[in-house]
């Protein structure tokens, strides 16, 4: 039992901070990313449009260890780039994970209504300053709820990164696991992976939990669906 | 004994004044007893201490990186890690990626069975099973040899060793050919597997650099050794890993790291060897 | 297009010259003139489909003219290198649909455009757009949010948003059509005020009883042009097209008198 406890701490100190550092890193960078991406996409000229269409469409469909094999091994043997894998790990999934955000914002700054646009020209606001004071607070409330799936999502995809060497939580719970196999009487390979996939659980959870809060606070009378069934 | 003192206290100075030089040192910490996590996740194993035994000697720090197999030769070869030091056998086919020091272990192959298959080494890889080797290791080369010359035999490889083992042990395949070593320790672990037996290949570990050796490595490297076996350090820590018990060998390393980290080589090594076979 | 260039002297707030705009094959505008003093509450009526909205949207330019040309005052809101958001300030508009903005209480509303487009610090905007609240009859909906409020108190925010920005015209798109019946006499009442305190105002209503009452012209509009033009006591008792007097009288027999 107290091997349990000890692999659940190894996990916790060694394996989990680099996740949670890599979810972070990658939510932000594909945040960073992603957000210009959906406005080019919507109001830019059509180069832009057609540039970021690109973007998405190629970052998307590339699966992501692929992506983190260029990245890591691919400029390193071909240019000489040589990346720390957690550096060649967050490019690769951020460079993904902006690409899936880019279509998040860009359904949200789509679903407000035009009339919103329409109303601030309207009023003498310039296209930046329509965006920036009407459309872009309405399009990051509605952004919340599925922005929350791709976190979900982004959190599990950190877990390739041990393909590439980086000391994460999966590649932590192969080593606990690998070593029990090697200690007499011991075999316990079942709980060392349930550990694992419980702090995953438990980082999801409080993942969603605190996003949620998150659209709580932000909640406007309007925006939520309006006539629940109550049957 | 003096060059070794001269060492430790230049290592001291170094040490003191931050002006030691650090280097990453990949390897594969899935490999017991060469290398591996203990529960609290302190790495250690004959490569491992070896090479920090080499450190202090030299006076240079290192810093231990665990790898995936399937990356290492390519990281360590285009230097994103320094030094590889991960029970490698020097082959031709990884001299092209990297240089390697000299032989400091001579390994051999063993075949690992489940003890109520009723297989023995011959059957077992010319009788139509399926062996377990992982991926680009001398035991899948070997396998892969039979192959070519016709033998009946499957290959199934793998990313890490211990998967082979555990597939054997379920009953996925039918043998696992790895160095006698970590065979050893896999028999040892498991009572429902065996050795059915050793194939002699000779083979030799080398630790790895980048190819042409840029940071000039090698050299220290290969005196390390020399001085280690000189001091009569190498053959204790021989004694201590190989063919000991797992968790007494964790022990009695925790025991002794201290030694190390004030610079007694000697001592640590005896002190290992002599905890772990109590 | 210069026989009719206009004089700087003639007074005209508003002067609209031959528009023309055509949504793909759909020739909406059909050659649009028409010219408003200050002071002045002009309703356009006309069949839906008529071009009665694109006029609006024309004149302060969220659709583009394809020919023709706009003035307010003596600048050309149609010449390109006029500053079109600084002309669009002093146009207000009052939408079918409000579009207040959703995520912004009443206040907020009423507050952002003097903010945004005029630079106005916050504490001055805030005391500005209370004012137009109480204009419009809502100071104790300040702080409500667009879907907390009815369709005729969002309407009468929007007029306080297009008011707050000082506007020198008014354009109202249909502000009635929107709301239920018992929704629309508390937004004409506030129309009615403000004609009175002599807002330049163009209305596109179906509000024969509004324009009856308080407008100083109508414009009746049918198939992208003004087919008659002329103030109400004249329009209503002695149409001069066949048109017109068709129209008048299905609309008297929808909306009643």
């Amino acid at each position: 039992m107290s091997t349990i406890w000890q692999s659940l701490e190894l996990l916790v100190t060694k394996g989990l901070p680099t996740t949670v550092l890599l979810t972070l890193g990658l939510l932000g960078a594909g945040l960073a990313l992603g957000f210009p991406i959906a406005f080019l996409q919507v109001y830019g000229y059509r180069p832009f449009r057609w540039l970021c269409r690109g973007y998405e469409q190629l970052f998307r469909g590339i699966p992501a260890l692929v992506l983190i094999l260029i990245f890591h091994s691919g400029l390193a043997r071909s240019f000489g780039i040589l990346l720390p894998a957690f550096t060649s790990a967050l490019i690769a999934l951020g460079l993904r994970s902006s690409a899936y955000q880019s279509q998040i914002f860009r359904g949200a700054i789509q679903s407000v209504p035009q009339g919103q646009m329409m109303a601030a020209r309207a009023l003498g606001m310039s296209k930046l300053q329509a965006i920036r004071s009407i459309i872009l607070p309405q399009a990051l409330r509605l952004s919340i709820p599925p922005w929350t799936n791709e976190f979900s999502s982004v959190l599990k995809d950190t877990s390739l990164a041990s393909a590439i060497g980086v000391l994460e939580l999966t590649k932590q719970g192969t080593l606990i696991f690998t070593r029990i196999q090697f200690v007499k009487g011991v075999n316990y390979i079942l709980v060392i992976l349930i550990l694992v996939a419980l702090v995953y659980l438990v980082l999801t959870y409080m993942g969603n939990a605190g996003l949620a809060l998150l659209e709580r606070r932000l909640r406007i009378p309007g925006f939520e669906m309006k006539g629940k069934v109550e049957r | 004994m003096k060059k070794a003192l001269l060492a430790v206290l230049l290592t001291g100075l170094f040490a003191v004044s931050g002006l030691a030089q650090v280097y990453d040192v990949a390897s594969d910490t899935t490999w017991p007893p060469f290398e591996w996590a203990d529960a609290e996740g302190n790495l250690l194993g004959f490569d491992l201490d070896v090479m920090r035994c080499i450190a202090v000697l030299q006076g240079f720090e290192i810093n231990i990186i665990s790898y995936d197999w399937d990356i290492i030769f390519d990281d360590v070869g285009i230097g994103r890690a320094d030094i590889g030091a991960s029970g490698a056998t020097i082959t031709d086919e990884r001299e092209l990626k990297v240089d390697f020091s000299a032989p400091y272990w001579t390994s051999d192959q063993a075949v690992l069975i489940r003890a109520d298959s009723g297989l023995n080494i011959v059957t077992a890889l010319s009788g139509g099973y399926t062996v377990g080797a992982q991926i680009e290791t001398t035991g899948a080369g070997f396998v892969q040899g039979l192959l070519d010359d016709g033998v009946d035999v499957i290959l199934q490889e793998y990313t890490l060793y211990p998967l082979a083992v555990l597939d054997l042990i379920n009953g996925n395949i039918d043998a696992v050919i790895q160095d006698e070593p970590a065979s050893q320790a896999s028999a040892t672990a498991e009572a429902d597997l065996t050795v059915a037996g050793v194939i002699k290949t000779n083979e030799n570990f080398g630790f790895f650099v980048a190819e042409g050796d840029p940071e000039g490595l090698l050299p220290l490297l290969n005196d390390g050794v020399d001085q280690l076996k000189a001091l009569g350090a190498y053959d204790n820590l021989v004694r201590a890993y190989m063919g000991t018990d797992l968790t007494k060998v964790e022990a009695a390393w925790k025991a002794s790291i201290g030694f190390l980290e004030e610079g007694d080589v000697v001592g640590f090594a005896l002190n290992l060897a002599t905890l772990a076979n109590q | 297009m210069n026989e009719q260039h206009p004089s700087r002297s003639d007074g005209a707030i508003l002067r609209v010259e031959g528009l023309h705009k055509s949504y793909g094959d759909n020739h909406v505008l059909r050659g649009v003139s028409m010219q408003m003093r200050r002071g002045e509450t002009v309703v356009v009526i006309g069949p839906s489909g008529t071009g009665k909205s694109t006029l609006l949207r024309c004149i302060n330019q969220l659709s583009v003219p394809d020919r023709g040309r706009v003035w307010l005052g003596d600048r050309e809101i149609t010449c390109k290198k006029q500053n079109i958001n600084c002309l669009r300030a002093e146009i207000g508009f009052v939408f079918q649909n409000f579009n207040l903005f959703t995520h912004l209480t009443a206040l907020a509303n009423v507050r952002i455009g003097p903010m945004k487009v005029k630079g106005l610090k916050k504490a001055a905007a805030t005391e500005l757009a209370m004012d137009e609240l109480a204009r419009v009859g809502l100071s104790d909906k300040a702080d409500a949010y667009p879907a907390e409020l009815s369709g005729g108190q969002q309407q009468r925010v929007s007029i306080a948003r297009a008011l707050a920005m000082s506007p020198q015209l008014m354009l109202f798109d249909e502000p009635t059509s929107a709301l239920d019946p018992e929704l629309i006499g508390e937004v004409l009442d506030v129309m009615v005020s403000l004609a009175k305190e002599g807002m330049t105002m163009l209305v596109v209503s179906h509000e024969m009883g509004f324009a009856r009452s308080v407008s100083d012209s109508i414009i009746f509009m049918e198939g992208g042009v003004i087919l008659e033009q002329g103030p109400p006591e004249e329009f209503f008792t002695a149409p001069k097209e066949e048109r017109t007097r068709v129209f008048l009288s299905k609309i008297t027999e929808l909306y009643g008198e």
